[in-house]
């Protein structure tokens, strides 16, 4: 066995996976405050990828101020699609819920294709290109700084559920809605703001997966993909989304590392088999999950 | 000019929308320029050329009810399809009305298997005779009797694993040893893993296959930042100027097969330069025109001759005497479209040429001779 090969693929496979977790946690926070699952994620990932290419890109901005922009943007999508499409779908049936945001998708890649066209797309280089190195082990660079600040994200969000009156709003609302209306909580405003986190998570993993991956209307399917780490973590835990990201990321990429590349979606998905005949809730999940 | 015979039929399921609208937009405005040029040079024998197309959005159902709807309302003798998966999936049809023969988007290996696609046929070389193409290439590098080293890095698709054991088998046959074989997911996110794997057993070149763009970047930026001095080479639809304007500087040595002329080459011929001018006048803002507006223009031009050869030969328009027209085709001048004269054989046309990426000059220019498979 050579370990140091191991050991490279390894920590591949878990920045990689850093990314899934931050693209879950986009899904968690939705679900977890709102039960709406969100099926057009990945769609809000790719316009805020395609945002970050029309400052940084298009209008030539730093890529630094461009990255903040392009999240905010993203973000405030969420905010708005929340109120204008979610919101008057209240007390309606789940199913009605999820069609309406894979609706929301496609009108997001339609709208995308307008605006930037179809060709394929590379984002303006910001992240470092020095080859990165733990001991002997070489990570790729646009990897290792994506998961960086990937994680620095997770961070503060932990601190923020944790501290915060916002955080504490939503964990109430996410626990008990009806107690959380008699406390004084404004339970619409926490869904909308739960919408904002969940797409500004998902908007900064979308400029840095498009950094390692480029770009394309079809972008938003990895949003899909990610469905898997959710399931297995759990919809509504914020935890069972960091591990089963981190899990999932790492196994994709040594299934495809020592099986073959065609390996790694069946190694993903005998995990979610496994996972829902024991844990059909997820690994973290609460158990009166309806799942869809 | 008007012609008082009926009109010629260029039939097409065209992907304006979806996945493949990047290069559909292109291949439609090459049959759209082609029509009208040759109907300013008189039609074909005096019939005038009428292009009917439906977008698809690279949906075969859409392909197929397109396909449907023409025909319907039209007598068709020619037709583009837009995914191996449609023209496999109509081929029965095609095989049973025998009214029409088809080309497209498609280099699939299997549409030149006579038996089953004998109303189909390849505008170029099938991705298995693009392999051939490179590796013949590669075999010519060798140095002192060695022969280079080659990885294939293909996409888990139909697309991308087509050509991959005709290329073990012909790689074999040139004694190039294939040190590594990495299959990816389609649209991956990083091939950083599979990066590793190739720095283990460095090969003097990598063979894309099944790409557009990406991962080709990255894995040309990854390998370089590793030090390793590999070649990067792919196939038609991953040889286009898109490669170069997004990429920019890392692009540079990136090699292509490319069966036709660029478009901004420095070569010449009256049909490339008739081309370039009904480009010029059809659109004067749009400056370079991609592969797929070669590929669409040379579908149209195929479809010309053949139409041309059966009714100059008395025949009436239908799929087998089109067949038998279109294998006819030898050592045909395609005006410069494709650098030398070309012959038709197993319903494809297996010539192709190396060019290769200069960054500077933001083009392709050509680093082989124009390379024919038996």
């Amino acid at each position: 066995m050579d370990w140091l090969f191991f050991g490279e693929i390894s920590l591949a496979g878990l920045a990689m996976g850093g990314l899934y977790a931050l693209i879950a946690l986009g899904f968690v926070i939705i679900y977890k405050a709102t039960r709406v699952i969100n099926f057009a994620i990945g769609e809000i990932m790719m316009f805020a990828a395609y945002l970050f290419l029309a400052f940084a890109g298009g209008l030539e901005m730093s890529p630094w101020v461009a990255l903040p922009l392009a999240v905010l943007g993203g973000s405030i999508l969420g905010g708005v699609i929340e109120k204008v499409m979610i919101r008057p779908m209240l007390g309606e049936s789940p199913i009605s819920v999820v069609m309406v945001t894979i609706g929301i998708a496609s009108i997001l890649v339609g709208l995308v294709e307008l605006l930037w066209g179809a060709d394929p797309q590379l984002l303006p280089r910001f992240l470092p290109r020095e080859p990165v190195f733990i001991g002997e082990m070489y990570l790729a660079p646009k990897i290792a700084y994506g998961f960086l600040i990937g994680a620095a994200l997770l961070i503060l969000y932990l601190l923020y559920f944790r501290f915060s009156r916002g955080g504490v709003a939503l964990r109430a609302t996410a626990s008990d809605q009806a107690a959380a209306y008699s406390m004084g909580i404004n339970v619409r405003r926490v869904f909308n703001l739960a919408w904002v986190f969940g797409s500004l998570a998902a908007s900064l993993a979308g400029v840095l997966v498009a950094a390692t991956g480029g770009l394309s209307p079809q972008f938003g399917a990895i949003g899909l993909s990610v469905l898997v780490v959710v399931i297995v973590g759990g919809l509504d835990s914020i935890l069972g989304a960091l591990i089963a990201g981190v899990f999932i990321g790492w196994l994709e990429t040594v299934a495809g590392a020592y099986l073959g590349g065609e390996y790694r979606m069946p190694a993903t998905f005998a995990v979610l088999a496994v996972i829902l005949v024991i844990r059909p809730y997820g690994l973290f999940g609460t158990h009166e999950i309806e799942r869809v | 000019m008007a012609q008082d015979k009926e009109p010629i039929v260029f039939g097409g399921s065209i992907p304006l929308s979806g996945v493949f609208a990047f290069a559909g937009v292109h291949l439609h405005a090459g049959l759209t320029d082609y029509t009208s040029w040759i109907n300013s040079q008189g039609g074909i024998n005096g019939h005038p050329v009428k292009y009917v197309m439906e977008d698809t959005g690279y949906e075969v159902d859409r392909s197929v009810a397109a396909f449907k709807k023409i025909t319907g309302s039209n007598t068709v003798p020619v037709y583009y399809g837009d995914s191996t998966g449609f023209m496999k999936t109509i081929a029965s049809e095609l095989n049973s009305r025998g009214t029409t023969l088809m080309s497209g988007a498609s280099f699939a290996t299997a549409l030149t298997d006579n038996e089953q696609y004998p109303y189909q046929f390849i505008p170029g070389p099938n991705y298995s005779q693009m392999f051939g193409i490179i590796l013949e290439y590669i075999a010519s590098q060798g140095e002192g009797g060695e022969k280079p080293t080659v990885a294939f890095v293909y996409s888990d698709t139909e697309f991308g694993k087509d050509p991959i054991e005709n290329g073990k088998e012909k790689a074999a046959e040139l004694g190039i040893d294939v040190v590594e074989e990495i299959v990816t997911k389609p649209g991956s996110v990083d091939v950083s893993a599979e990066v590793l794997k190739l720095r283990r057993v460095r090969p003097d070149y990598v063979v894309f296959h099944g790409y557009v763009l990406s991962p080709i970047n990255e894995f040309m930026v990854q390998m370089r930042q590793m030090g390793l001095d590999t070649q990067f080479m792919g196939t038609f639809w991953s040889s286009d100027k898109l490669i170069i304007n997004k990429m920019g500087e890392d692009a540079d040595g990136y090699m292509g097969v490319m069966p036709y002329n660029y478009y901004d080459s420095q070569e010449s011929g009256p049909m490339l330069d008739a081309l370039r001018a009904q480009a010029e006048k059809s659109d004067p803002e749009a400056g370079y025109r991609p592969t797929g507006y070669m590929q669409g223009w040379f579908n149209a031009m195929v479809w010309t001759e053949v139409v041309k050869r059966t009714l100059d030969a008395g025949k009436e328009l239908n799929a087998k005497n089109m067949a038998e027209s279109l294998s006819s085709i030898k050592d045909w001048d395609t005006g410069g479209i494709i650098g030398v004269p070309v012959t038709a054989k197993n319903m494809s046309f297996p010539v192709g040429r190396i060019w290769r990426v200069n960054a500077k000059e933001g083009r392709y220019e050509p680093v082989s001779d124009w390379i024919q498979l038996d």
